[in-house]
């Protein structure tokens, strides 16, 4: 049997596992959809300018919590071991866990989505680049939060440590204001985040106004994001289990 | 599953692993034939968890060679994996899964057929006599179920090779003594097994052949008889005597004690033979009118005697046969 088939076995336990409480599902969602609220009551005529970014807000904080979760709760109980002791390469255990993350963080997304859609009225003028921007962020968040469980042991050093990267990286990617609006010192930091270029996927998808005029161009830097994730969290992995 | 027979389950040769400079294994060599359950005995800290987490791929190696089955551990760990089944020190299935949908997770994780895997988990419960607790989840399972089920799990893919860590710690004598009976069971069905444990007794009981590691060599290697009568010569008495003597006046008059030491007022005596020790410890009172107030056997810990094998290992005289 393929590794790819034990990476979707691994992802199916877990999500049998810890999603189906129905606290962390609730919690994901509460924030963003007060926050979006506010926004809406204090201004129902642009409340579209933030809802992408409050999406990929919601999409940055699940996928990074909930692979910080799967990998340093087995590492505190020992159960982690039984991965590194079965025949799977590690590419293979961090792919699992990151799917089974990936596929949390773009659950609650689109809830909130299809929410603010039904409630509120949002539209998707195009939903690939929307799907795309999600299904992009969604593994390179995870990744990260993969990434930092395995540098720590504790689910709280986990959060402390992702908690660093999260606040920053959402002050400045444009996920609040629009990059065109960003101060002039800000925006060239702007570009080096990987979450600039989801909100932008989400913001073409969502009203269709973007820095970018086309898809192309923060899809593939988002996939180069993927890739260096990918080899970050194989790095660290590796690093954590030769230890 | 079957690789080449002539070569042995498990090769080690000249392992080595430091922990930040400190050496937990210093040269660890020796070999596990086909079919054989080999017990590799040493007390706590000796290196023998250090030993199955480099075999099982857990830990890198600082140097050395080791195959299983003839598969290069370093070279091919996922397929050397494959071959063995490992039960850790710590009881370590998912607590939230029952014990059924544990044994079904690990068959998809060592990619069993999914008919295969029903069938397995059934027949392996009902094996360890669990059935009735198929349904419930690990954690609500007794401690001695715990251990039962992560043996079971072990054997999902029916490994050529398992490894036991201390399979009995913390089970009372009945569990254990169960336990010892399945381990005997998987063994005489074709598992080469190899097993640690600091309990002298389990190894004699269970083995063909012991392996004693201390302090990160192995010093000592026979079957369980060759072993006990190593240990036997490591007889110890303590008496208490009322009146003026001393350890070599006690050395000189009994044949039988070898060394003698002053522990507050009792000697504690290093003997040959425990029975003749006594009686010529009585006799030499009597004939010095003097009162034992009293006279009981201290025969060694098993650590103790694990000290005194790696002291006649460091003076030349022992060592692997
Ligand atoms: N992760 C670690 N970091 C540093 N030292 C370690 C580590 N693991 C083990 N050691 C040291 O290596 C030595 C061997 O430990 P090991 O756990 O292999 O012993 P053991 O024979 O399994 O003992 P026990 O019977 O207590 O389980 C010990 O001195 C231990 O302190
Ligand atoms: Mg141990």
């Amino acid at each position: 049997m393929s590794q790819l088939h034990r990476a979707l076995f691994i992802s199916r336990k877990d999500i049998r596992s810890y999603y189906g409480k129905p606290p962390l599902i609730t919690w994901a969602l509460l924030f963003p959809a007060v926050l979006m609220l506010a926004i809406y009551v204090r201004n129902p005529e642009n409340y579209l300018n933030s809802a992408p970014g409050i999406i990929a807000m919601t999409l940055l904080f699940g996928n990074t919590s909930m692979a910080a979760i799967v990998l340093t709760f087995e590492k505190r109980t020992g159960t982690l071991q039984r991965l590194l002791l079965a025949p799977v390469s590690s590419g293979t255990i961090i792919l699992g866990k990151s799917l089974s993350a990936m596929l949390y963080g773009i659950a609650t997304s689109l809830v909130l989505t299809l929410g603010l859609m039904l409630l509120l009225g949002m539209r998707l003028a195009s939903p690939a680049p929307f799907i795309l921007g999600l299904l992009l962020g969604g593994g390179i968040f995870s990744l990260l939060g993969l990434t930092a469980a395995a540098l720590v042991r504790e689910v709280f050093e986990a959060m402390t440590l992702m908690n660093f990267i999260r606040f920053p990286i959402l002050f400045i990617s444009g996920v609040f204001v629009p990059i065109e609006s960003l101060p002039a010192w800000l925006k060239p930091i702007a570009f080096i985040s990987p979450m600039t270029y989801v909100v932008e996927l989400l913001r073409l998808g969502a009203s269709g106004n973007s820095y970018f005029a086309s898809p192309l161009i923060p899809a593939l830097i988002s996939l180069a994001f993927l890739a260096a994730a990918w080899k970050l969290t194989v790095f660290a992995f590796r690093r954590q289990a030769g230890q | 599953m079957k690789t080449e027979h002539n070569l042995a389950a498990i090769s080690v040769r000249g392992l080595r692993k430091n922990y930040k400079g400190v050496p937990a294994l210093d040269g660890v060599t020796f070999d596990v034939k086909r079919g054989e359950l080999l017990a590799y005995l040493g007390p706590n800290g000796a290196g023998k968890t250090t030993t199955i987490n480099i075999l099982s791929g857990l830990l890198p190696r600082d140097s050395g060679d080791l195959a299983v089955c003839g598969v290069d551990v370093a070279k091919a760990p996922v397929r050397v994996k494959q071959l063995i089944g490992v039960v850790p020190e710590e009881s370590n299935l998912y607590p939230e899964l029952t014990s059924r949908g544990n044994l079904l997770y690990v068959g998809e994780l060592y990619g069993l057929p999914r008919a295969k895997r029903a069938l397995i988990a059934d027949q392996i419960l009902d094996q360890f006599c669990l059935s009735d607790k198929s349904n419930m989840p690990f954690r609500t399972l007794s401690r001695g179920m715990k251990r039962r089920l992560t043996i079971a799990a072990a054997l999902v893919h029916s490994p050529e090779v398992l490894f036991l860590d201390e399979p009995t710690a913390g089970l009372d004598v009945q569990s254990a003594r169960q336990l010892r009976a399945h381990v005997r069971n998987i063994n005489q069905r074709g598992t080469t097994v190899l097993l640690t444990t600091h309990n002298l007794l389990e190894a004699s009981e269970l083995c063909t052949r012991i392996l004693i590691l201390i302090k990160g060599r192995i010093v000592a290697e026979g079957s369980a008889s060759e072993i006990a009568e190593r240990l036997d010569k490591a007889k110890r008495l303590a008496v208490k005597l009322s009146g003026d003597v001393d350890e070599a006046q006690l050395r000189e008059h009994c044949p039988s004690v070898m060394g003698a030491r002053l522990e507050g007022d009792t000697f504690i005596l290093d003997v040959i033979d425990t029975h003749s020790a006594i009686a010529e410890v009585v006799s030499f009172s009597e004939k010095r009118s003097l009162q034992i107030v009293h006279i009981r056997s201290a025969t060694p810990s098993l650590e103790d005697t694990f000290v005194k094998i790696l002291e006649e290992h460091d003076a030349g005289d022992g060592g692997p046969r």
